[in-house]
């Protein structure tokens, strides 16, 4: 027989779900307008703004599992992983958005175009990343998480790379503040599928390990 | 600093083995649950270390337990003495058909520990660290039965402190109490465990996880698991320990 708890932990795995699914389509969708050139800060506040309210969701579901069921043990680990990577999630969701603000601040310049490689290398293993922790996460499987630690050096040593590059020679003001800011977030959401991974390495072994 | 050390413990009742090889070291002046499902053996663990088992007709024991450092089952054992040393404290309240302040004295008045000058000092000072003397000050020899459950178990509490013990077993102490008489007595565990040892059966996990510091965990008359309350119930070690600490039992 089930127990009661299991119910609400079913509700709030669904939640956290959909919203790893969202969270992916709302970098993804940033990222892409990035590259292609087109404005899409609205489509990407909407569905940032849904990652918040999806957070409070699970926040709120959280804090009645605990109150209701005072769980111990995988059950509290779980909920209090979730509650972590509900907040990364939203964070992806915020980051996507300042990418797309960025963007239309500074607007596509074909000046940039220098940086396009390393811009386009950037996202796919940010995107690698953030489909890895949701796939770990789906299969609570905390093995997974740890190929995120090499993939987010790699992302820290290419930003940092791209600083020293423009900061020897700046080819264009617009371009060297666009893309040095758009990498910087591009660098947070990798922390942040890191710290997924961490939440759910923890879920599944109980211990808290740092992949950064 | 161990305090009691319980080495390849069993018990039988009779034919029944109930204790199964068990061995543990209970830290000094730290609260220990012991927890597990009924008939694990939690309550006959505790009995053991005043060999209150001993009274049970058809009981017999093999292994070693040893309170600072002495085998309380070597044959030249005071038991009485052991029982003043170990106070116990019981699911339901049992004040003495007596007055408060003869159920606090009644212990001491026993061992011969004081004078009647001295008695009422006692009495007094144990009702204190009992947290209930300002609310019987001034009604000492009332009955005890005038108080209500909380205040009765925290009486028998303060029984048990008059005669010096330097471990408290408390057996299931809550579980005839309610939420606020239960928080009085947990907080006075916590208190009690800076002067004392205090090990304490519970069968509600909260209450393990709230009051100890160490937990151990019992099952069918062994010992599952045995650590510092916040590893037990973050992360146990055992798959059994987990699935009864999560309900996930049958």
């Amino acid at each position: 027989m089930s127990r009661l708890l299991d119910r609400g932990l079913e509700e709030l795995t669904t939640t956290l779900l959909k919203m790893g699914d969202v969270a992916e389509k709302t970098v993804r969708t940033a990222t892409a307008g990035f590259m292609d050139g087109k404005s899409v800060s609205d489509d990407v506040r909407e569905l940032s703004e849904l990652l918040l309210m999806m957070t409070v969701s699970v926040e709120d579901k959280a804090f009645e599992l605990i109150m209701r069921y005072q769980p111990v043990a995988s059950d509290l680990r779980i909920i209090n992983s979730y509650m972590k990577i509900a907040y990364d999630f939203e964070r992806f969701g915020r980051y996507s958005l300042d990418i797309s603000l960025t963007h239309q601040k500074f607007a596509y310049s074909e000046k940039c175009a220098y940086a396009w490689d390393l811009m386009e290398t950037l996202i796919d293993k940010v995107m690698l990343m953030i489909r890895t922790s949701i796939e770990a996460l789906k299969d609570n499987n905390g093995e997974m998480t740890k190929s995120l630690a090499k993939i987010e050096n790699e992302v820290d040593d290419m930003f940092s790379a791209y600083l020293d590059k423009l900061s020897k020679a700046p080819p264009d003001a617009k371009c060297t503040i666009c893309t040095a800011l758009v990498a910087k977030y591009l660098e947070r959401i990798a922390d942040h599928a890191t710290y997924v991974g961490e939440a759910i390495y923890y879920i599944a072994n109980g211990q808290k390990i740092s992949l950064r | 600093m161990a305090k009691v050390d319980i080495r390849n413990l069993n018990v039988w009742f009779k034919e029944n083995h109930v204790l199964k090889d068990v061995s543990l070291t209970i830290r000094e002046n730290a609260v220990t649950a012991v927890m597990g499902p009924s008939g694990c053996g939690k309550t006959t663990l505790i009995r053991a270390i005043n060999r209150m088992n001993d009274v049970i007709s058809g009981s017999r024991s093999s292994g070693e337990l040893f309170i600072d450092g002495k085998n309380v089952y070597d044959s030249n054992t005071n038991v009485y003495e052991l029982r003043r040393k170990v106070g116990m404290v019981f699911q339901k309240p049992n004040p003495f058909p007596k007055s408060i302040f003869e159920n606090v004295a009644f212990g001491v008045k026993i061992h011969k520990m004081a004078t009647d000058k001295k008695l009422s000092e006692i009495v007094q000072t144990s009702l204190t660290e009992a947290a209930l003397w300002d609310e019987v000050r001034n009604r000492l020899n009332d009955s005890a039965f005038s108080l209500s459950g909380g205040q009765q178990q925290r009486l028998c509490i303060a029984r048990a402190l008059a005669v010096e013990p330097e471990v408290i077993l408390m057996d299931e102490p809550c579980s005839a109490l309610d939420p606020a008489a239960t928080a009085k007595i947990e907080g006075l565990m916590r208190s009690l465990s800076e002067r004392y040892t205090v090990i304490v059966v519970t069968h509600n996990l909260q209450q393990a996880a709230r009051v100890s510091d160490f937990t151990a965990f019992m099952y069918v008359g062994q010992l599952i698991e045995y650590g510092d309350t916040n590893s037990v119930f973050e992360n146990p070690k055992n798959e059994t320990t987990e699935k009864y600490i999560t309900g996930k039992f049958g």
